[in-house]
């Protein structure tokens, strides 16, 4: 029998016969509910964007076409706002990615209790709720009495206390680094899975060659760990770019705005100057270059 | 046994009937009952909930037909959840506000304007005159709270300065906090709030003003003014010499205020009630060592001050407007209203232009004394409205950037002016 003989053969009975299949009808429930909770915002949001719409006036907005997008373009705390978002986003995801994978190296083939115990304390931070993370950070860098200034002006590395959320050079590594310390423990949990599934065979295939650990590390383990970490370094890049908690409960996006990113620029226009217009436009951009990440996330699944 | 079964039959149709009437009767009340809605956050924090929750009692009780339905949101959040609420058409029939908040509502023209209601009071109400938009009295003064210079009279006596005599110009004040720096390197010299939001904005503007800055508003004079660079100036040189604690909200002063950790501080009426909460101070020992002044004078040779006090503002959409006034009328103007909430609670003057006799003992206090001779004259008007918002984020980024960086002040107001522009 021919391979073609053999597809036909294989062809469902119902979709010969025209009908759609019962099973198609039953993910409209889904589709309705999608429609609804994302499409409908999405479409207003894309509404919105193109009128001069402020929730405080009497008279509703007109159509402005792309003129809120031309104000955008050319107004440049937004543009402050893209740069600080990709540094915090990228920054936070490489930093963090790194950090993961060297404790997932570190650790990786130490058995028993006192380094599962280690394991354990290193997932702490991603227990640890995003705003208590930015609150006990906020706390921990005072100027008066914060437990980084004390000990670094106790170790006497220091001479006077440093401004670290109130400074506009030391804002957003400081917003960064609590930042870190939440998020290294995800990389760090996943690297680690990735690492015990790498088949045995394979390792001590390896060891009968006398690879060395250097060797071990680059040439068998990291090629293993390499989807895994686009994946993960993809989803956290989307998280990050839509990180609100830790910024606006630490620093407000400021000093000045140097730590104002999309997110917390389209939280102030939308619901403090209550430009939903303008703010629209912001987030349609804000949209769109997430979805080229979410583009890129679902390729690298597919690609696994 | 019949006349046993037919007595129980009587019995039963009394009681049945009597079950029937009572539940009418009820059901006549509840109908007659009216639910206002009250959102505040008075009710939201845990120092004056217990004031407001016994206020709301009594007034439940001396008007057994209104219910108050009290809706507890922060500060921080109101403005924000009742311009959403009137956009839905889902507003509350009375609420608290205060600020650039009361004029940010009135913009949406959902609040009812209060004259007619005003006009019935048998009681002068002071500071009318700033809630008024476009000559319509958009809210009713509930108590007023503006802001003065307090200082530690044991700090001032520990850095060498006379406790009775606080600084009267900004220079006195630069040389009082220099002394205090020197003398108790671990105190903050000056509370100021220096936070991007609105209310940092209010909370600001009088030292703007001293420098004769006026970057917005009626009048103004821009970002790029000599006097807003001066002020501009001056904020970083109180940075730069340790005398601030950038970042800091009001509030978060308050506590260490309490701890004797700060020298002058720049705060409302209701510091007292705050400190004395905390540290559980008595009210002699509070006079003893805490005074309040008007702000030192600048250049321009003035004192200004804030009203940060508090409204309350009735909704155009409810049903219910003359039990909301009552309600209204009661919280601001009732002797008993004022005695267990504004005073006690609140720590705040009433609005009333003459105060009743039975609580003149508990107004004639020296910092309610100071705070109605020397420091509510100089209260100058700001330049609330819906475009506020957008200039406290350009101007207080500006300070913020003067505060905690290193860019060139020209730069700085430069680069505020042309985000003002941008409005």
């Amino acid at each position: 029998m021919s391979n073609t003989a053999v597809m036909e053969n294989q062809k469902p009975v119902r979709r010969a016969s025209g009908r759609v299949p019962w099973l198609d009808w039953m993910v409209m429930p889904t589709l309705a509910v999608l429609a609804l909770v994302v499409g409908y915002p999405v479409v207003y949001t894309l509404m919105l964007s193109v009128q001069d719409y402020n929730l405080l006036d009497i008279v509703p907005g007109g159509y402005v076409g792309a003129g809120n997008y031309s104000s955008l373009f050319s107004d440049p705390v937004f543009w402050t706002a893209l740069y600080n978002t990709a540094v915090y986003t990228f920054g936070s995801v490489f930093v963090s990615a790194l950090l993961g994978l060297i404790f997932a190296l570190l650790l990786d083939n130490l058995a028993g209790p006192q380094f599962r115990a280690v394991r354990a304390l290193l997932l702490v931070p991603w227990a640890v709720p995003f705003v208590v993370v930015a609150f006990l950070f906020r706390y921990m860098y005072m100027q008066n009495g914060g437990i980084v200034n004390e000990m670094l002006l106790w170790s006497g590395l220091i001479d006077h206390p440093v401004p670290w959320l109130n400074n506009a050079a030391l804002a957003m590594p400081a917003v960064m680094v609590a930042n870190i310390w939440a998020m290294a423990p995800f990389f760090f949990l996943l690297l680690s899975a990735a690492l015990s599934g790498i088949p045995n065979e394979v390792i001590e295939s390896a060891r009968v060659d006398r690879a060395r650990t250097w060797s071990m590390i680059w040439h068998i383990k990291l090629p293993f760990l390499r989807n895994p970490l686009i994946v993960s370094s993809l989803l956290m890049i989307i998280a990050n770019f839509n990180d609100f908690a830790k910024i606006w409960a630490m620093t407000q996006g400021g000093p000045g705005f140097s730590t104002t990113t999309l997110v917390v620029y389209v939280y102030r226009l939308a619901f403090e100057n209550f430009e939903f217009g303008y703010a629209s436009a912001t987030g349609v951009i804000w949209l769109l270059l997430l979805l080229v990440f979410a583009v890129a996330y679902v390729r690298a699944l597919r690609m696994n | 046994m019949t006349s046993i079964h037919s007595c129980r039959r009587v019995s039963a149709l009394f009681a049945t009937s009597a079950l029937a009437m009572a539940a009418v009767v009820t059901a006549a009340t509840a109908q007659e009952k009216i639910t206002l809605t009250f959102a505040n956050w008075a009710s939201a924090e845990a120092a004056t909930r217990p004031g407001i929750e016994k206020v709301i009692a009594d007034f439940e009780a001396a008007n057994p037909n209104i219910e108050i339905e009290s809706e507890a949101i922060s500060f921080s959040e109101i403005a924000r959840q009742l311009v959403l609420r009137v956009r839905s058409g889902n507003p509350p029939d009375v609420s608290q506000l205060a600020g650039n908040d009361t004029f940010l509502l009135a913009a949406t023209g959902k609040l009812e304007p209060l004259d007619e209601y005003v006009a019935r009071l048998d009681v002068e109400l002071t500071g009318l005159e700033d809630l008024r938009l476009d000559s319509k009295l958009i809210a009713l003064p509930w108590n007023h709270a503006p802001a003065g210079l307090w200082y530690n009279k044991a700090i001032m006596e520990e850095a060498g300065l006379d406790p009775e005599n606080p600084p009267k110009t900004i220079d006195e004040l630069m040389e009082a906090m220099a002394a205090v720096k020197e003398s108790q390197p671990d105190v903050i010299p000056l509370g100021l709030d220096t936070t991007n939001r609105a209310f940092s904005m209010s909370s600001n503007w009088p030292w703007m003003r001293t420098f004769g800055a006026q970057p917005v508003g009626e009048g103004a004079t821009g970002a790029e003014s000599p006097e807003m660079k001066a002020y501009l100036q001056w904020m970083r040189d109180l940075a730069q010499k340790g005398y601030i604690d950038p970042g800091r909200k009001i509030g978060e002063f308050r506590p260490l205020a309490a701890q004797d950790k700060v020298a002058f501080h720049w705060d409302q009426v209701l510091l007292q009630g705050v400190i004395q909460s905390t540290n559980g101070m008595s009210d002699e020992e509070f006079y003893e060592h805490w005074g309040v002044a008007a702000m030192p004078t600048g250049p321009g040779g003035e004192s200004h001050s804030f009203e940060g006090g508090h409204q309350l503002v009735m909704f155009a959409d409810s049903e219910k407007k003359e039990a909301a006034w009552k309600f209204m009328q009661y919280l601001a103007t009732s002797p008993d209203a004022i005695a267990n909430y504004t005073v006690s609670y609140n720590s705040s003057l009433p609005p009333l232009q003459e105060a009743p006799e039975a609580l003149s003992e508990e107004l004639d206090t020296p910092i309610f004394n100071a705070f109605r001779e020397r420091i509510i004259p100089t209260v100058a008007p700001q330049p609330y409205g819906p475009d506020f918002a957008a200039a406290s984020t350009a101007v207080m980024a500006g300070v913020q950037q003067a505060v905690t960086g290193t860019e060139p002040i020209d730069d700085i107001a430069a680069s505020v002016q042309s985000q003002l522009d941008r409005q």
